[in-house]
Order: C-alpha cells, then structure tokens, then sequence
C-alpha cells in the first residue's frame, strides 16, 4: 500500500512498473544493473524485524524492532554480497507496554547495555536469476555473536518509477535460540526457540 | 461446625462440576490477542500492520466439539511501526477507521481433531462489509497458567482474505495485491 496519496502521473508510472512486475517480469529487472558492486541505503519505511516465539505451547507472540538500518552491497554478476545491519531493539513493540518494559530488562533484550542487536554477513548464495537466496553472517544480541542463516522467503528488485532508481528486497529468515545470547527469562513457559521474520527493502543510489 | 463445613464441601463440588461442565466459556486476553495482516509489497517484501485492541468471548464445548466466537477488532488501534503508512491506511480510501472503527468475526462453526480445534468458519465484518471466512488453527493447545490459576486456550489463526470483496480496493490498478493474509494470535481465559 502506499504511503502518502497518488498523483495521475504516479499512478501511471505505478501501472507501467506493475506490468513489469507481473509474474517472470521480474527477471530482466533484476539482469538490470549487473555492473559491479552497488551498494543499498535501507529502506526505513519497509525494513523491519519481526520476531516470534511461542507462549505456553500455544499462541505465538510477536514483536517488532525497527526500522532496521545499515547497508547492503551486492554484485549481482559476481555473486557476491555483504550486509550490515543494525537493529535497534530499544524500539522493540509487541503491542502490549508492559511487556515491551520487561523485554528490556537485563535478562531479556538488556537494551540499556546492548542498545542494538547487529547482523553482519558476507556469505550470500543466489539463484539462477540472480536473485539472493540466502545470507549467512553473524548476530550479535547482548553483546553475544553466534552464526545466523537468514533464507529468502521472497526477493526481488524493481526499477522505481517515483524514485527513479533501483529498490530490492524480500522477507528473510531465521531461527535462533536465545538461550545462546543469554536472553533467558521466562524460559521454559515462553519458548527459547525464536523465529526471525526480516521485511528489507533497499534503494539503489 | 461439621454442618459448615459439610455444606462447604458439598459447595466446593457443586463448583468444580459447574466448572467442567460443557459448553465453557472464554474471554479474549487482549495482551496475548493481536490480529497482523501481511501484504505484499511490489513482490519485493511484505508490509505488516498490527491492530493492538482486541476483545470478545469464545465457547468451546469439547465434549459435544462444538463452539462459537464474537470477537471485535478496534481497527482505530491499528500499528505498522510507520506512522505515515498507519495514517494512510487509516484513512478514507482504505480502511477508513472513522467510519468503520470495528472489525468484527463472528463464528459458529468449528472443526475438531480431538479435543484440539483444527478450523473456524464463519464472517468476517470490514469496512462496513461481510463475508464469509475460514480460518486454519495451527498450534492450538490449552493450558492451566500458573499466573491467573485458570485454563487458557488459545492458537495461531490465519486465512486469506480479498480485499475487493470488503470494499477496500486502494492500488489495485497499480500493483498492490488484492489477497491479504491475515495472522490472528488468540488466547482467551476460562470464565
């Protein structure tokens, strides 16, 4: 959805770019810009982290931390990437105040000490189409780092007409356990195994 | 004195067999409740948005493995962490919150395997508009909370909705998908 009203033009420049991204329209966007290395300003408007984790053996219980910032540089033609990301989990939002205060205590995100949770990758695989396929780097939570696979669920890059560049980025995933970065409480009632849902959209320059 | 406490015994047993009797009933627990919905955003990534405030009652009769469902979204408590996409959302040619400041399900059809509710089939009320709606349980499971001394049951929901047949058909013309999924987190406390 947008974020702000459409203008004709706009919408015109939206119809033309949602012709392109109809179904295999996708590929030649992404055999655009192959040349070398180009480096990604995130996107703070969809780059966010989501994480999941269960409550009691039952429901499962989500917070958001964002916007995610940093910066993603990939050589499409070389098959190569690297990321850096820093994610602010004093922003961290499940919707329910009270427990966004007691995520934030020492024995859960230590968000006083550990303001930002980082991850840093420079092992990306892509496919056939030179879409990435997965990342896999470092997470460092509470000042702990432990090796992450963040998979693709979906990516993609567009040529945006409004901004008159290139914008990639797809939902990426990944499972930890927080007992690894000391985030113990409340362990074993809610659920030491946590899901990572990352929206990322970046822009090219 | 042994009459008191006759009586309180056989008090206590009336209770606990109100207590297991069937049908229950459940009440919506808002800090453990939250409906997210996730569309796609030009095939590239997925926007969220969450509704914070939700409320309502759930019967569950597991004997007879029947139940029912009145919940009520408030869809002004809408959150996506962006808030200029909350506020577009919001408004007139989308959700329009002003007019419309509720969701509401409404359920009188659910499926069992077990004691476990598997699917939930009724309507869904957005944006002024009905439909008919199923949703998928996954991790449905109940469990005595050691916190509030009562059963809570509760579950992941999730169903695939058309937008268009809900009145809300901003950016269709240009892209914006007309499915959106929706992701209901749901326990409720034994009354």
């Amino acid at each position: 959805m947008k974020r702000s009203s459409s203008k004709t033009l706009r919408a015109a420049a939206l119809a033309a770019l949602a012709v392109s991204c109809a179904s295999p329209g996708l590929a030649p966007a992404l055999a655009q810009s192959v040349a070398g290395p180009v480096t990604y300003q995130l996107d703070p408007d969809h780059t966010f982290a989501t994480f999941e984790v269960r409550h009691f053996g039952t429901s499962t219980l989500r917070g958001r931390i964002g916007p995610v910032m940093g910066e993603v540089t990939l050589d499409r033609a070389a098959r190569t990437g690297d990321v850096r990301l820093r994610i602010p989990v004093t922003s961290v939002s499940t919707g329910v105040r009270a427990l966004d205060a007691r995520l934030k205590q020492p024995d859960l995100l230590a968000t006083a000490e550990y303001p930002e949770a980082y991850f840093v990758a420079t092992r990306f695989s892509f496919d056939a189409a030179g879409g990435v396929k997965e990342v896999r780097g470092e997470f460092t939570l509470r000042g702990a780092s432990q090796p992450l696979s963040l998979v693709a669920r979906s990516f993609a890059c567009r040529h945006d007409e409004r901004l008159k560049r290139e914008v990639c980025g797809g939902d990426f995933e990944g499972d930890l356990k927080r007992h690894d970065f000391g985030a113990t409480f409340g362990e074993p009632f809610v659920g030491d195994d946590v899901h990572l849902v990352i929206q990322v959209e970046a822009f090219a320059p | 004195m042994k009459k008191t406490s006759l009586l309180a015994v056989v008090a206590a047993l009336g209770f606990a067999s109100a207590a297991f009797a069937e049908p229950a009933t459940y009440a919506i627990e808002p800090s453990h409740s939250f409906a997210t919905f996730e569309i796609t955003h030009f095939g590239t990534s997925t926007n969220r948005g969450r509704f914070n405030k939700t409320s309502g009652t759930v019967t569950v009769d597991k004997a007879a493995k029947t139940g029912s469902l009145d919940v009520t979204v408030d869809t002004t408590s809408l959150d996506t962490g962006t808030a200029a996409f909350t506020k577009h959302l919001s408004s007139e040619e989308i959700l329009n919150t002003a007019a419309n400041p509720t969701a509401h399900l409404v359920a009188n059809k659910f499926t069992f395997n077990g004691d476990k509710v598997t699917e939930i089939a009724g309507t869904l009320t957005l944006n002024g508009k009905t439909n008919p709606v199923v949703l998928k349980a996954q991790n449905y499971n109940c469990y005595n909370s050691p916190m509030i001394k009562r059963e809570v049951c509760g579950g992941d929901f999730d169903t695939t909705i058309v937008r268009s047949q809900y009145g809300v058909t901003y950016g269709l013309n240009y892209g914006f998908p007309d499915n959106v999924h929706l992701v209901i987190q749901v326990e409720a406390v034994k009354q």
